[in-house]
C-alpha cells in the first residue's frame, strides 16, 4: 500500500541545512523526509512552520544578537 | 621653563577607596581566571595553594570593594531617573519628536553662537559629542579626556561619557568641579543643563577633599577645607588616631609645580640650556612659556590671580595609615595619596637622568604633567598603546622622582627587557638596577636602587628558596619611592592588593594599553592603584607617526559542511577547536602567508588556541612560540625571525599579548599580523595585541570562520576597532585561492582526515603533548587498532603501512610535520659540527640500504 506524504522543497546554504539537519535528529527525525544534496532537503509540509521556529531560535543562539540599543526603545 | 601655573588650590582629589580595604589584609593570589581555557599556555605562574581561610578573606574584601564600586553606579542610576522626570516637563512636541524618541534635546537652547562651540551633550546619559572640525576642537579635546571616558573616536565625531570614574579622575589631577562645570559651558553649544551641573557636583563634592601626604617621612592627612578636617578630627576613630605632639592642625601653603622640571621634555631642554648660559639662574625661571602646551594652563588661567592658597594638615602614625584610610572611605572623604618626593630626604636619592639625547613625544609629556602636575607624584594609570612607549614614561617618572624605584612585569622576559631600557634610556649605573627572578636574585650595590620583578615573584606565597625569602624581606624592609606596575590590565585584582600590601611604596604608576579586563574588576584597579591619569587616542597617534597605521580586513572563510555538522554537535570547546581548525581558515591562512611572503613581509599569526595554533604552525613548516617554549628557544626564534630572511612567518600564541615583546627593529616595515580565532573575552587580548603589532605599518587580517560564534566575537571587535577609529574591510573571497600551489587540504578526503583527527587529538581532552603526535602508542585509542594483526596466524612478515594494519587508511597518521623550531636548532647545531652529510653516518646509511632491500624482496615474494 502507498502512502503520501506531502512535502517542501528547501534550497538554503549548506551550513544552514547542517543545522537544519541536527535538528531534525534531536526531534526524531520527524522533519526531514529526504536529505537530497549539499543545499537541498525535503521537509514534511505540516511541520514546516515549526522548523522555521527552531531555526530562527537556533541562529539566535549562533550569533547571539547584539544588544538592543539603548535609543531604539 | 617649568609652568609658572599654580596647580588648583583646591587640589581637590579623588578617593582612593577600595585600596583601603585592600591594605588591611595582605591577599592572597587570585584562583587563575586564564586557566578556564585548559591550555596552560600562561607564562607567569600564579600560585593556587592557598588556604581556606585566606580566601575566605579574599571573598570578603573582594566583595567590599564591589560594592563599593557599585554604590556608584547604582547612584547614577538613580541619579538619571531624576533626570528624566524633571526634563520631561520642558519638553515640547512637535511633528518631528517621534522620530528622536527619548533623544529629542530641542527644549535645550542653542547658544547664538553655537557655531563656535565644539560641544554637544545629551544630559540623560551624559554623553558629549565633540565636533572635531571644530577650530577650539582641540582644546576640548584634551579636556574632555580629563573628565570624561573616550567611547568613539572616529575621525569627525567624538564621544565622550562623564563617569563617576572619570570625573574622580579629573578632580584628583587637580581640577576643580567650578573648574570644569566653566569649562563646558564654555565650549558647549547649548547651556549646561542643571541635571549635569548636579551630577558633577554630586560626584566631585566628596572625592579628593582629603588627602594622605608622606613628607618628611610621616604621614599627614591634608586637606584644603579647613571644616572637612575637623569634620574628621571629630570623628571617633580618626581623632584618636591623631598624633597629639604635632600640634593640632597645621597650615600651610599649596604646593606649585615649581621648580620641578620632568626630564626629556623641551622644559628640561630650557633648563639645560638656561644653566648653561646663567649658572645663577633659578631653574624655575627658565625656558620659554609659550613651550607649555598643557591643558591646564587654560583652565587655570582665572586661579592665576589668588595666590598660594592655605591647606591643613594633621599627622597621624604610619600604623594606622589603613585604619584612617578605611574609616575616611566610610564616612565618605576618599583619601588620595600624594607623594612629596621633593621634600623626602630620608630615602637616599638615585643617581638617575635621562641621557641628554633623549626627547620625549609630546603625548609621553602631557601624561607625566598628569602625573606630576603639583609638583608632588600622585599615583594614577597611564593608558597608551604597545609600541607608543609606555616603558618610556615609566623610566621618566623614575627619572623624574630619582628614589628607589620597583618595576613588576608579567614575565621573566619582560623583566629582561625593561632593564635594557633602562640602561638605554637613562644614564643608570648598571649595578644600581636589579633583576629579582626565578633565575636571578640581585641586590642593588648602593643604598637606593632599581629592582625589576615580576608580579609572581613578588606574590608567590609558597615555600620559597632561602635566596628569594631573603630577597623579599629585603623588599618589604624597605620604602620604594616608585611602583611601576606594567600591563596592569591582565593581572588580577586580587594579586595587586597583595603586591600593595606587603610593598611599601610612595607613589604607584600603571601602564597598560587598554583599560578592558577580562574578569571585569577594572573599576577596582581605580582604587588599588590610582585614577586613570591619562589615555592616548590611537588615531592621533597613528596620524602624527608615533605608532603605525592598521588596515583591517576580516576573512570570513566558509566551515565545510562535515566540520560544520560535527561543529553543531560538539562541546563549547571542541566547537573552538573546530573553528579554529576549519581547513577553509587554514587554507586562506596558506594564501594569505604565500602572498605576503611573496612580498618581502614578515608575517605574525596570532591564536588563541595552542592545538590549532600548534598544528597550523607544522603543517605550514613555520616556527612558533608557545607557552612552552623554553626562553632560550624563545630568543632563538624572535632572533631568527629578525634577521633570517628565511624565516619570514612567526606563529604565536596568546603570550605573545603581553609577556613577549616583539622587536621593535624589524628589519621589513611590513609586518602582517594574521589573527586566526578571535578572542573569546571582550576585545580585550586583542587591542593589546593588535596594538603590539602596530609597530609597523600593517594590514591586519582577523580569519573568521562563517556561522559560527566566531562572527559574534568579530563582531565585537569591528566595534571596538571602529571606536578607535579604524576602517574595516570584510573579504568574503579570497581570489585565485584555489590556484595556491600545493594548497593544504584541498580535496574533501583530506578534509575529513583533519576533522577525524581534531577530534581524536581533542578527545582526549588534553593538548598536553600532541607535540608527538605519536597516536600509536598511547593506550586506549579504541579504533579497532591492532585488530588486523591479531587475525594473523602466528607470525607474518608483510610489507605495508601501519595505517593500513590499524584499519585507518584514511587518517593522517603519518605526519611528515616537525617543528620548525627544531630545525633551526639543529641548523645551529651542525654549523658548529662542520656539517655532516645529510646529518647520516655510513653506518646508518648502510642499515637503511638493507631495510630497503628486505622490503622489496617481501613485496616481490
Amino acid at each position: 500500500m502507498v502512502k503520501a506524504v506531502r512535502g517542501v522543497l528547501v534550497e538554503c546554504e549548506p551550513a544552514i541545512k547542517s543545522i537544519l539537519v541536527h535538528i531534525d535528529s534531536t526531534h526524531h527525525n520527524e522533519f526531514i523526509i529526504e536529505d537530497l544534496d549539499e543545499t537541498h532537503l525535503f521537509v514534511k509540509e505540516t511541520m514546516l512552520h515549526l522548523l522555521k521556529q527552531k531555526l530562527e531560535e537556533r541562529l539566535k543562539e549562533t550569533y547571539r544578537p547584539e544588544e538592543p540599543l539603548e535609543d531604539s526603545e | 621653563m617649568p609652568p609658572k601655573r599654580k596647580a588648583p588650590p583646591g587640589q581637590a582629589t579623588a578617593s582612593k577607596a577600595g585600596r583601603a580595604s585592600a591594605m588591611s589584609t595582605p591577599g592572597p593570589a587570585t584562583p587563575r581566571s586564564i586557566g578556564s581555557s585548559a591550555m596552560s599556555d600562561a607564562d607567569e605562574d600564579f600560585d593556587e595553594d592557598v588556604s581556606e581561610a585566606q580566601k575566605e578573606r579574599e571573598a570578603l574584601m573582594t566583595k567590599e570593594a564591589d560594592e563599593f564600586v557599585s554604590k556608584f553606579t547604582l547612584g547614577s542610576k538613580r541619579f538619571q531617573g531624576q533626570i528624566d522626570d524633571s526634563s520631561r516637563e520642558v519638553r515640547r512636541y512637535d511633528a518631528a519628536t517621534p522620530f528622536f524618541r527619548k533623544r529629542d534635546f530641542s527644549h535645550l537652547p542653542l547658544k547664538p553662537d553655537h557655531q563656535n562651540r565644539p560641544l554637544w551633550i545629551d544630559p540623560d546619559s551624559c554623553t558629549i559629542v565633540l565636533e572635531r572640525f571644530n577650530p577650539l576642537a582641540e582644546q576640548a579635546t584634551d579636556f574632555l579626556i580629563t573628565i570624561a571616558e573616550p567611547k568613539s573616536r572616529p575621525t569627525f565625531l567624538h564621544e565622550y561619557a562623564l563617569t563617576p570614574h572619570s570625573l574622580y579622575a579629573a578632580v584628583s589631577v587637580g581640577l576643580r568641579p567650578r573648574d570644569i562645570i566653566n569649562t563646558l559651558e564654555r565650549f558647549l553649544k547649548t547651556s549646561l543643563p542643571d541635571v549635569v551641573r548636579r551630577k558633577i557636583e554630586d560626584y566631585t563634592r566628596s572625592f579628593g577633599k582629603v588627602k594622605l601626604v608622606l613628607k618628611h617621612n610621616s604621614y599627614f592627612v591634608e586637606s584644603a577645607d579647613a571644616e572637612v578636617l575637623q569634620t574628621l578630627l571629630k570623628d571617633k576613630v580618626i581623632g584618636g588616631l591623631r598624633i597629639q605632639g604635632s600640634g593640632g592642625v597645621t597650615t600651610s601653603y599649596a604646593p606649585t609645580m615649581g621648580g620641578l622640571v620632568i626630564p626629556g621634555t623641551q622644559n628640561a631642554a630650557g633648563v639645560h640650556q638656561a644653566n648653561l648660559n646663567k649658572a645663577e639662574r633659578m631653574p624655575g625661571d627658565a625656558g620659554d612659556p609659550s613651550n607649555e602646551a598643557d591643558l591646564l594652563t587654560a583652565l587655570n588661567e582665572e586661579d592665576d590671580d589668588d595666590d598660594k592658597e592655605a591647606v591643613h594638615s594633621f599627622q597621624i602614625s604610619e600604623d594606622n595609615v589603613e585604619t584612617v584610610q578605611k574609616r575616611c572611605l566610610d564616612i565618605g572623604y576618599p583619601i588620595l595619596e600624594e607623594y612629596d618626593f621633593r621634600n623626602d630626604d630620608v630615602n637616599p636619592n638615585l643617581e638617575i637622568d635621562l641621557r641628554p639625547n633623549t626627547q620625549i613625544r609630546p603625548y609621553q609629556e602631557k601624561s607625566l604633567s598628569k602625573m606630576f602636575g603639583n609638583g608632588r607624584a600622585k599615583s594614577g594609570i597611564i593608558v597608551l598603546p604597545c609600541g607608543a612607549g609606555k616603558t618610556l614614561v615609566g623610566i621618566t617618572a623614575a627619572c623624574t622622582i630619582k628614589k628607589g624605584v620597583i618595576v613588576l612585569c608579567t614575565s621573566s622576559m619582560s623583566v629582561v627587557q625593561w632593564r635594557q631600557e633602562f640602561l638605554k634610556w637613562s644614564n643608570i649605573n648598571p649595578d644600581d638596577i636589579a633583576i629579582f627572578t626565578a633565575e636571578s636574585k640581585n641586590k642593588f650595590s648602593g643604598s637606593t636602587g632599581i629592582i625589576v620583578t615580576t608580579y609572581s615573584m613578588v606574590t608567590n606565597s609558597r615555600e620559597r628558596s632561602h635566596d628569594s625569602k631573603k630577597m623579599m624581606d629585603f623588599l618589604r624592609g624597605r620604602e620604594w619611592g616608585l611602583m611601576l606596575l606594567d600591563e596592569v590590565h591582565v593581572v588580577p585584582a586580587e594579586m595587586f592588593r597583595r603586591v600593595i600590601s606587603s610593598i611599601k611604596s610612595h607613589s604607584k604608576l600603571g601602564l597598560t594599553a587598554t583599560l578592558l579586563r577580562e574578569d571585569d574588576k577594572i573599576s577596582h584597579l581605580n582604587f588599588l592603584i590610582g585614577p586613570k591619569l591619562y589615555e592616548a587616542n590611537w588615531m592621533e597617534l597613528s596620524q602624527q607617526g608615533h605608532i603605525a597605521k592598521v588596515q583591517c580586513a576580516e576573512v570570513w572563510c566558509p566551515m565545510p559542511t562535515e566540520f560544520y555538522d560535527e561543529y553543531l554537535r560538539a562541546s563549547a570547546r571542541m566547537k573552538r577547536t573546530l573553528y579554529a581548525m576549519n581547513p577553509r581558515k587554514f587554507q586562506a591562512c596558506q594564501y594569505l602567508i604565500n602572498y605576503h611572503e611573496a612580498r618581502g613581509d614578515k608575517i605574525i599569526v596570532f591564536s588563541d588556541e595552542l592545538y590549532s595554533l600548534k598544528q597550523y604552525a607544522l603543517k605550514l613548516k613555520k616556527v612558533f612560540i608557545y607557552g612552552g617554549t623554553s626562553q632560550a628557544e624563545r630568543m632563538q626564534v624572535l632572533e631568527n625571525f629578525q634577521h633570517n630572511p628565511e624565516v619570514n612567518t612567526l606563529f604565536l600564541s596568546k603570550i605573545g599579548d603581553t609577556s613577549l615583546d616583539l622587536p621593535e627593529d624589524l628589519p621589513h616595515p611590513d609586518l602582517v599580523p594574521l589573527r586566526l580565532p578571535p578572542p573569546r573575552g571582550p576585545s580585550a587580548a586583542f587591542s593589546a595585541r593588535s596594538a603590539a603589532t602596530t609597530r609597523a605599518s600593517t594590514p591586519f587580517y582577523s580569519l573568521v570562520s562563517k556561522d559560527t560564534q566566531e562572527m559574534y566575537y568579530s563582531s565585537k571587535r569591528q566595534a571596538f576597532l571602529v571606536d578607535q577609529g579604524y576602517a574595516f574591510k570584510v573579504i568574503t573571497q579570497l581570489a585565485n585561492i584555489e590556484n595556491t600551489p600545493d594548497l593544504a587540504f584541498a580535496t574533501p578526503q583530506e578534509t575529513r582526515e583533519l576533522l577525524q583527527r581534531t577530534l581524536v587529538d581533542n578527545e582526549r581532552g588534553a593538548e598536553d603533548d600532541v607535540e608527538t603526535d605519536d597516536l600509536f602508542g598511547k593506550p586506549g585509542r579504541g579504533r579497532g587498532g591492532g585488530g588486523g594483526a591479531r587475525k594473523g596466524n602466528g607470525v607474518r612478515r608483510t610489507a605495508g603501512m601501519l595505517s593500513e594494519l590499524a584499519g585507518g587508511q584514511d587518517m593522517a597518521y603519518i605526519e611528515q610535520n616537525k617543528a620548525v623550531n627544531k630545525a633551526l636548532r639543529a641548523a645551529g647545531g651542525k654549523k658548529k659540527a662542520g656539517g655532516g652529510g645529510e646529518g647520516q653516518s655510513k653506518f646508518f646509511k648502510g642499515i637503511q640500504r638493507e631495510k630497503d632491500k628486505s622490503k622489496a624482496q617481501a613485496r616481490a615474494g
